[in-house]
């Protein structure tokens, strides 16, 4: 029991966090290191001595590792108190062809599909802990205001996971025209 | 340990460094002066700036009647030469004008400035400093309770603070090995750093763990307390409000010492206009934003708290 408990101490280290952080602290705080490591900082520019392109990598890993073992620990958490689960959700065989009669997830899409499954974004909101604005602007595809693509990224997943989507193929899709509509 | 009790009735000290002259330590180091006063503690602000000394202009003070001057030329005690600068429990210690470089001050002088500095009558004396990385600046920055760096979010002024507090951290090793009589492992191990393979002091410190017991206890005891709060000046966007974030990261992954994002405070046209004016802004614009992130900042020095993570994702300006 004790050395479990602290390598979950060790994760939340690699991330930054005291041992009592939030789920919620341990995603922004993931999003934000990969963020910072996977592009160009100035808090990371002319420090060649210290920042070698395999630390750089070596750290991106534990980064991945800390926040996957985490993600673990709080839903085990959860389910040993008992919060409150998303709502199981199971598609007729009407809705299954309408999904599958897609060519591509947008913004207008992901809202017309939740909308015929009756989520509201003040749910998502509450069982992620991401306000709801963002997924708003997803739906929009408005992206001023995310700080970094893996925000995006990061909350999209959230949203389609929520709604029990295909997330790997709605994320690619979204993401490609995220990069067409912005030219990245 | 031993001191355990002088340490309890004695001052509290802040220095505020970090390498880059223009980021804004004198008017931080202003404000924060003036928001713990009006909370109620007794406050001594140090101008420490030897070359550029202007601290007291941020009060409004044109020409101060004492000076560092007076202590390192006349003998006179701190105490002695702290004056008024209009708000009550903030006393004033102005720096020398021109006359003294911090060249010219020798080891014994710097030793008793340092006893001066703990015997202060109040809770809370914050030391100014100049750019640069001086070794008495280092000195003045390590003698602090709370080393706190101003930068602003610009490469070079991020790009200095690195190398002012890698400096400060490879001095503070080198005092403490030396102590201990390791001096010379540690000179001899950083001059052959290479066939070492020693890149970074990271590096260093690793190396000299663990080639033996005694280094690493001597690092767990002394240098684990090492620890710098960042402050993010001159914000002109919330997206900027990540970088302080980011700054610590890279403090504590690549270069080996702990850090904390104490806070952010954003770029305002009122603060020039008051400096020229020689308004002290806290009390002159009091509802403005920087007055606010002044007052969470030094909550967080404080306390020894951080910006909470969930600022970044969820404000915006
Ligand atoms: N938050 C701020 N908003 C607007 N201007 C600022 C701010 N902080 C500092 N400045 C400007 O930067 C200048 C330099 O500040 P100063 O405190 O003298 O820097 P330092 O002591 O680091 O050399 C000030 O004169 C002021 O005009
Ligand atoms: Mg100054």
């Amino acid at each position: 029991m004790s050395s479990s408990a602290e390598d979950y101490n060790e994760y939340f280290r690699v991330l930054e966090l005291c041992s009592d952080a939030s789920f919620s602290d341990v995603r922004n705080s993931y999003l934000h290191l990969k963020a910072l490591y996977s592009g160009d900082s100035i808090a990371t520019a002319n420090i060649p001595d210290e920042f070698p392109e395999g630390t750089r990598q070596n750290i991106l890993g534990q980064i991945e590792d800390a926040y996957s073992k985490l993600v673990g620990f709080f839903e085990k958490r959860g389910r040993e108190s008992g919060c409150k689960d998303r709502p199981a959700i199971t598609f007729d065989d009407e809705f299954k062809e309408y999904l599958a009669g897609m060519t591509s997830f947008n913004g207008p899409l992901l809202r017309q599909i939740r909308e015929k499954l009756g989520i509201k974004l003040s749910d998502i909101a509450s069982y992620t802990r991401i306000r709801k604005q963002y997924f708003e602007e997803i739906e929009l595809e408005k992206f001023s205001s995310f700080p970094a693509e893996v925000y995006l990224r990061g909350y999209l997943t959230e949203y389609a996971g929520y709604l029990s989507l295909d997330v790997s193929r709605v994320v690619s899709d979204y993401m490609n025209r995220y990069r067409l509509l912005t030219g990245k | 340990m031993d001191n355990g009790r002088d340490r309890e009735k004695r001052c509290e000290i802040w220095a505020i460094g970090g390498g880059k002259g223009g980021t804004g330590k004198s008017f931080i180091t202003s404000c924060i002066g003036d928001y713990l006063a009006s909370e109620g503690k007794k406050v001594i602000l140090i101008d420490a700036d030897l070359g550029g000394a202007n601290l007291h202009t941020f009060f409004g003070v044109s020409k101060p009647q004492n000076s560092l001057t007076d202590f390192f030329e006349r003998k006179l005690s701190l105490n002695d030469i702290v004056i008024d600068c209009g708000i009550p429990d903030l006393g004033l210690v102005t720096g020398a004008l021109g006359s003294l470089d911090s060249e010219n001050i020798k080891h014994v002088q710097k030793l008793k400035f340092f006893k001066h500095i703990k015997s202060l009558d109040a809770e809370y004396v914050i030391i100014d400093l100049g750019a640069g990385s001086h070794g008495n600046t280092m000195d003045t920055f390590m003698l602090a309770d709370k080393m706190i760096v101003v930068i602003v979010p610009e490469l070079t002024s991020i790009e200095n603070m690195y190398h002012f507090v890698k400096n400060v951290f490879f001095r503070k090793l080198k005092i403490v090995l030396d102590r201990h009589g390791l001096k010379d492992l540690f000179l001899e191990t950083w001059k052959n750093r290479e066939s070492h393979g020693i890149k970074n002091l990271n590096d260093l410190v690793s190396h000299l763990k663990e080639g033996s017991v005694d280094v690493r206890s001597i690092f767990d005891k002394e240098m684990s307390g090492f620890r710098i709060d960042i402050v993010l000046n001159q914000l002109r966007s919330s997206r900027d409000i990540m970088l302080g974030l980011s700054v610590k990261s890279v403090c504590m992954k690549f270069l080996g010492f702990h850090a904390r994002y104490a806070g952010y405070v954003e770029h305002e046209e009122s603060v020039l206009k008051c400096i020229n004016k020689r308004q002290p802004f806290m009390r002159t614009y009091p509802y403005s934003n920087v007055v606010k992130e002044i007052g969470r900042l030094s909550d967080n020095l404080i306390e020894g708290k951080e910006v909470k993570t969930s600022e970044f994702v969820c404000r915006r300006l």
